[in-house]
């Protein structure tokens, strides 16, 4: 049972770092999932007011809320958010920054909608199972580092006796100590920081010792503005006035978000936000005005030192801030640890077969057949979400089913697919997935190629194709490793199996 | 043979304390740190820190406080203790509203 739970911890664990160094870029491999959105970021800041014909639509499907975002460096899109009211539908579109004309339907939830989520929640909603059960494999990874440092204490020794060319069980060891010494600060605050992220969620004692709700809490901690619809039809004033209004009381700061609540009713109100990507905290100062006089209701006052704190430990996680050489270490440390926990895996399974070896060979196969589908499959299912992405026409519908959700059939299709993989086939499973995984990862690139025309130069020679270029260029390098791995592992298979006796499954 | 059954049913008895151990540690470890949160919530402010000051402060301590709750539980050696100790941590986080409830 030990060694269940330890591979289901490792493996989540396993998928939520991959997940989130993934997510480091995740507005990145937005722009290459949907191509129309691949623009220059406009020089200025487009009127709210282009989008008034959006509102009109938001307040006809009674939608809650209304959400206009300018267009940022890594984002250099106009983005339009709100739920229809009817069937909870909820309408995610993207416009030109300069001219204010509407994209194609992206039909794709891409990096920000699926793959960062899946990170911090597995995409479980229901009671919040997804984030406690993130939570929970947080946790471990806290304690797992604890006693991770005690058992090496010493690590400057540890580090140092770093060998190569050893046998199987060994390498994941060595590799295992060495991606824990290189990268342990990084592992443990990215682990706390995710945590206190979500502090409400995890500690609810905390704001119900004081407060009858979270809003309640909220409201205090953080200063937002409500106020209850009138059910009463109601207007919405020019726009404009307000963006003004708020730019002269943030010094000529320029606005970033527009929501308006209760769009259409008389009790409507307009909150404009700056933006936060000039500072680490996660926090963006928001003024309110009434929707139809435009008089000012409310200004968010600066947050008390814990709550700052607070938003800054949370921002250090979520790296929303502009700081590109800081986001490739974010990138390069999650790699590690990455290889930390699946070599800490592959290293315990290793040590466990041999005390579970007369346990039964279908116990151990199932556990083996996890760990592979669920890193190799993970990475594998991954790249094959790209490529059905290039690969599906815009506006497909199948079986009822929209594109953005086909994408995510096939990433979930692919990764069991992988866990079947590797129980039928235990010998050769590593060796097959690390092919496929190259297999698709250059398909991606190649199918980027053919659909767009962004191929790596050329993306490589306009600037605001950078990011395309940049995950064009992991796919490549992932292509890769996983050749090289898979060259390894089929050496040394032709090598046990020509000079020891061959063993059946 | 009568050794090899002893060592058996041995594991089993171990396999089950274990399971204990950590069924113990994981909920009772969250619930005595859940009710210091709370206790802290509540005492902050006395020393003068704003209500939800005090909220996040004690929120986020809680990770460390878990943190520290699950260390013990993999260490201590005495499961009775360790309940226990989960015991008086979790009275003494509740203490607090338990007697500005009393006191009216």
């Amino acid at each position: 049972m030990h060694t269940w739970v330890g591979v289901i911890v490792g493996l989540l664990l396993f998928a939520i770092f991959w997940m989130g160094t993934i997510s480091v870029f995740d507005r990145e491999i937005d722009r290459w999932m949907a191509p129309m959105t691949r623009l220059a970021p406009p020089d200025h800041v487009i009127s709210f007011e282009t989008f008034r014909p959006t509102y009109d639509a938001a307040v006809a499907a009674r939608a809650p809320s209304w959400t206009i975002l300018q267009a940022t460096e890594r984002q250099p899109v106009v983005r339009l958010v709100y739920r229809e009211a009817a069937k909870k539908k909820l309408i995610n579109r993207y416009f030109d920054g300069t001219t204010g004309a509407i994209l194609p339907d992206q039909g794709s939830l891409a990096g920000t909608r699926f793959l960062y989520p899946l990170h911090y929640g597995l995409h479980i909603k229901a009671w919040d199972l997804g984030e406690w059960i993130v939570g929970f494999a947080g946790m471990a990874m806290l304690v797992l580092c604890v006693s991770g440092l005690i058992i090496h204490r010493r690590l400057f020794a540890d580090f140092f006796t770093f060998r190569s060319n050893t046998f199987a069980g060994r390498k994941f060891f060595e590799l295992h100590t060495l991606a824990g010494t290189l990268g342990l600060p990084f592992h443990i605050l990215i682990t706390i920081s995710g945590l206190i992220v979500h502090f409400s969620v995890y500690f609810p004692s905390g704001y119900l010792s004081s407060y009858e709700d979270l809003r309640g809490f909220n409201i205090e901690a953080v200063g937002g503005y409500q106020r209850p619809k009138a059910n009463r039809p109601g207007t919405l004033a020019p726009l404009d006035p307000m963006v003004e209004e708020a730019r002269r009381q943030w010094n000529g700061a320029p606005p970033w978000a527009l929501v308006i609540y209760h769009p259409g009713d008389a009790n409507a109100f307009v909150r404009i936000f700056q933006t936060f990507d000039g500072a680490i905290p996660r926090h963006a100062p928001s003024i309110t005005f009434d929707a139809s006089t435009g008089a000012v209701l409310h200004k968010t006052e600066p947050l008390g030192p814990m709550m700052t704190t607070q938003r800054f430990i949370s921002g250090l996680h979520q790296i929303q801030f502009r700081h590109w050489s800081l986001r490739f270490t974010y990138f390069a440390l999650g790699l590690l640890g990455c290889l930390l926990i699946a070599t800490g895996l592959l290293f315990w399974l290793e040590s466990r077969r041999k005390r579970h070896a007369h346990e039964g060979r279908l116990g151990v196969r199932i556990v083996e057949g996890l760990a592979v589908g669920g890193t190799a499959g993970l990475i594998a299912a991954t790249a094959a979400f790209l490529v059905i992405n290039r690969i599906l026409p815009l506006n497909t519908v199948f079986l009822g089913t929209e594109r953005e959700a086909l994408e995510v059939w096939t990433f979930f299709v692919v990764w069991i697919a992988a866990f079947a993989h590797a129980w039928l086939l235990p010998r050769t499973a590593w060796i097959q997935q690390c092919w496929a995984i190259a297999a698709l990862s250059l398909a991606a690139v190649g199918l980027n190629w053919i659909t767009t025309g962004d191929n790596l130069i050329r993306a490589a020679s306009h600037s605001h194709l950078w990011g395309v270029a940049g995950v064009d260029t992991g796919l490549l390098v992932t292509a890769g490793v996983a050749v090289l791995f898979a060259r390894r592992l089929s050496n040394r298979e032709r090598q046990t199996s020509t000079t020891a006796p061959a063993f059946a499954g | 043979m009568a050794d090899a059954a002893h060592r058996t049913t041995n594991k089993a008895v171990m396999r089950r304390v274990l399971f204990l151990r950590v069924t113990l540690t994981v909920i009772g470890g969250y619930i005595a740190t859940s009710a210091v949160v709370y206790g802290l919530a509540i005492l902050l402010p006395f020393a003068g820190m704003a209500r939800s000051e005090a909220v996040v402060t004690a929120s986020m301590l809680g990770f460390i406080i878990y943190l520290c709750a699950l260390l013990w539980g993999a260490a201590e050696r005495r499961l009775l203790r360790l309940g226990l100790g989960y015991a008086a941590l979790t009275a003494a986080g509740i203490a607090p509203w338990a007697l500005s409830r009393i006191g009216g």
